[in-house]
């Protein structure tokens, strides 16, 4: 009735996994130590998307 | 894989870890492991943590049956002891699922410290004996590995964490929660159960807000990029300790008592005279007595005074009652007694818990596990007939089919004439329950067993009876 869009945002959904952030949140409600585990995992994300892009494009 | 011809039958509630299943035979409650879970148990069996679990009773007895049946297709078989009665999260009262989240996290901590990990962190790994509560599931510990964090902890929040904080936060009872979700309460229900200055209550941002935002940022990750991830950022075992003693310190500090109920004082309120209780607990001890050990199902136990009178005899009691603040003021009682046989819950027996999970039957339905060798109905009957409207001869069908053959059913009748019969008559149409009288309910009785011994109490206005059922 909504279409294959619908159908398609639902599958998608299905094979998402909420179990992620339910580690990460782990390292942040461990203290400071664990707040710097988490900052130290965003920060290596942020440089591994900059290290990236300059070789997509290329 | 069901082999039916050897009287093999699997535990419908244990599916969820493929590694590792409960079956049943021969009145045995019996885990198959596959090979990669008996590796795990043989570590965990040699290891003193979990030795030390087993003697303090916070973990339930376990053996490896040697050899292993060849009859199974399991590398290996653990046989458990059998808990007395298997009850859900949603039938505990609160200080009863307080205590189970703690047991939890004690020996998750354990664990930890020893080099192992539980998979998982649900409500459903704690069952009780009497008032203790008791880790179950044993196929649930395997080898930490360094830099993980617990795999359990969403499931810990949503069957155990969030129920508390619901309750402790909101005084809402957490009952329906859990009855109403196998898998209890989701980061994002709590968000907007917990939003405005609610965030700030204690355990709100972090195992709420942070948890619920995080999951949404994180939905694109698989799992083990993240595990990846947080094992190159320095995740440690210390975290995940320090982890551990801040829920630990968060469920302490939950410490709430459901209110003062109508029910609350009702020994100190209630109508009886002292004549009528003493004739009345006489009653009751010489009918448990005649049955020996056994099982007592104790319907509307309010405090608990005839469920321990019966515990005097049986080898355990079931003491249902509805509401909830006094299923856990007795809660308490029993467990500061240290008492091991008397197990409290909370259920409306005009409503109750039905079969749950996949199937409907992954949790049993009340009436599939309460069958029992002695069933106490005392001062009940009229609250179902009178209060809840159900007929005189279907709450008496209720009590016998909860009644084992050759089993008691111990039911006191108040006669329309006492107080409280008359009191909850007259919320009713005038002559509403024309059969709600003796000769009616001795003839009702008569039909569905043996009457083999009945009292009047000194007022008059009650009697009792024991019922052999099908006898
Ligand atoms: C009059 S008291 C009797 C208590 C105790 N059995 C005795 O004989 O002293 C009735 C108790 O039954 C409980 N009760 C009433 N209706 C119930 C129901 N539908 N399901 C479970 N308990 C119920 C009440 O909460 C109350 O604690």
């Amino acid at each position: 009735m909504t279409g294959e869009g619908r159908e398609l945002a639902v599958t998608h959904l299905a094979y998402l996994d909420a179990g992620s952030g339910s580690l990460i949140v782990q390292a942040v409600v461990g203290g400071v130590a664990g707040v710097a585990v988490a900052a130290k995992l965003y920060w290596r994300r942020l440089v591994a998307r900059f290290r990236r892009q300059p070789t997509d494009q290329g | 894989m069901a082999l039916p011809d050897t009287g093999l039958r699997d535990e419908p509630g244990s599916f969820r870890d493929p590694g590792n299943r409960v079956f049943h035979r021969a009145g045995e409650v019996l885990r198959g492991l596959d090979e990669r879970s008996a590796r795990d148990w043989r570590a965990l069996a040699a290891s003193d943590f979990f030795r030390d679990l087993l003697a303090n009773g916070q973990v339930c007895g376990t053996q490896e049956l040697f050899p292993t049946p060849v009859d199974v297709p399991w590398a290996a078989v653990l046989r458990h002891e059998r808990v007395p009665f298997v009850s859900h999260p949603y039938e505990w009262s609160y200080g009863m699922l307080r205590d189970a989240a703690l047991l939890h996290l004690e020996v998750l901590r354990a664990a930890l410290a020893a080099g192992f990990t539980t998979k998982d962190g649900s409500a459903y790994n704690v069952q009780w004996r009497g008032a203790r509560p008791v880790f179950i599931d044993v196929g649930s510990f395997e080898a930490a590995r360094d830099g993980e964090p617990w795999a359990g902890y969403r499931q810990f929040c949503q069957t155990l964490l969030y129920p508390l904080l619901v309750q402790a936060h909101l005084g809402l009872d957490f009952q329906p929660f859990l009855r109403a979700r196998i898998d209890g309460i989701e980061p994002d229900q709590m968000r907007r159960l917990f939003g405005g200055a609610r965030r700030w209550r204690a355990g709100v941002l972090t195992h709420v807000h942070l948890h619920g935002a995080m999951q949404d940022r994180n939905a694109e990750a698989s799992t083990s990029a993240v595990r990846a991830q947080l094992r190159a950022a320095g995740y440690s075992r210390e975290l995940a300790l320090a982890t551990v003693r801040g829920l630990v310190k968060l469920v302490r500090r939950l410490d709430h008592r459901p209110g003062e109920s109508h029910w609350s004082d009702y020994q100190r309120t209630c109508a009886y005279s002292v004549q009528d209780r003493q004739a009345k607990e006489h009653f009751v001890d010489r009918a448990v007595a005649t049955m020996g050990p056994g099982r007592v199902l104790d319907l509307g136990a309010n405090d608990g005074r005839y469920a321990r009178i019966a515990a005097r005899h049986a080898d355990h009691v079931v003491a249902v009652e509805q509401d909830p603040a006094v299923v856990d003021a007795l809660y308490r009682a029993l467990r500061d007694e240290g008492e091991r046989r008397i197990l409290p819950l909370v259920m409306d027996l005009a409503d109750p818990s039905p079969g749950g999970g996949w199937r409907g039957v992954e949790r049993a339905a009340f009436a599939e596990r309460a069958q029992a060798d002695v069933v106490l109905a005392l001062a009940v009957v009229h609250h179902l007939a009178i209060g809840r409207n159900v007929p005189l001869p279907e709450v008496l069908d209720q009590l016998a089919a909860l009644t084992v053959t050759g089993g008691s059913v111990v039911v006191e009748f108040v006669h329309p004439e006492d107080p409280m019969a008359r009191r909850l008559l007259a919320n009713k149409p005038d002559g509403l329950f024309p059969d709600y009288r003796r000769e009616a309910f001795e003839s009702l009785l008569a039909a569905r067993g043996r009457v083999v011994a009945r009292t009047e109490l000194p007022s008059g206005t009650r009697t009792l009876y024991q019922v052999v059922v099908g006898g």
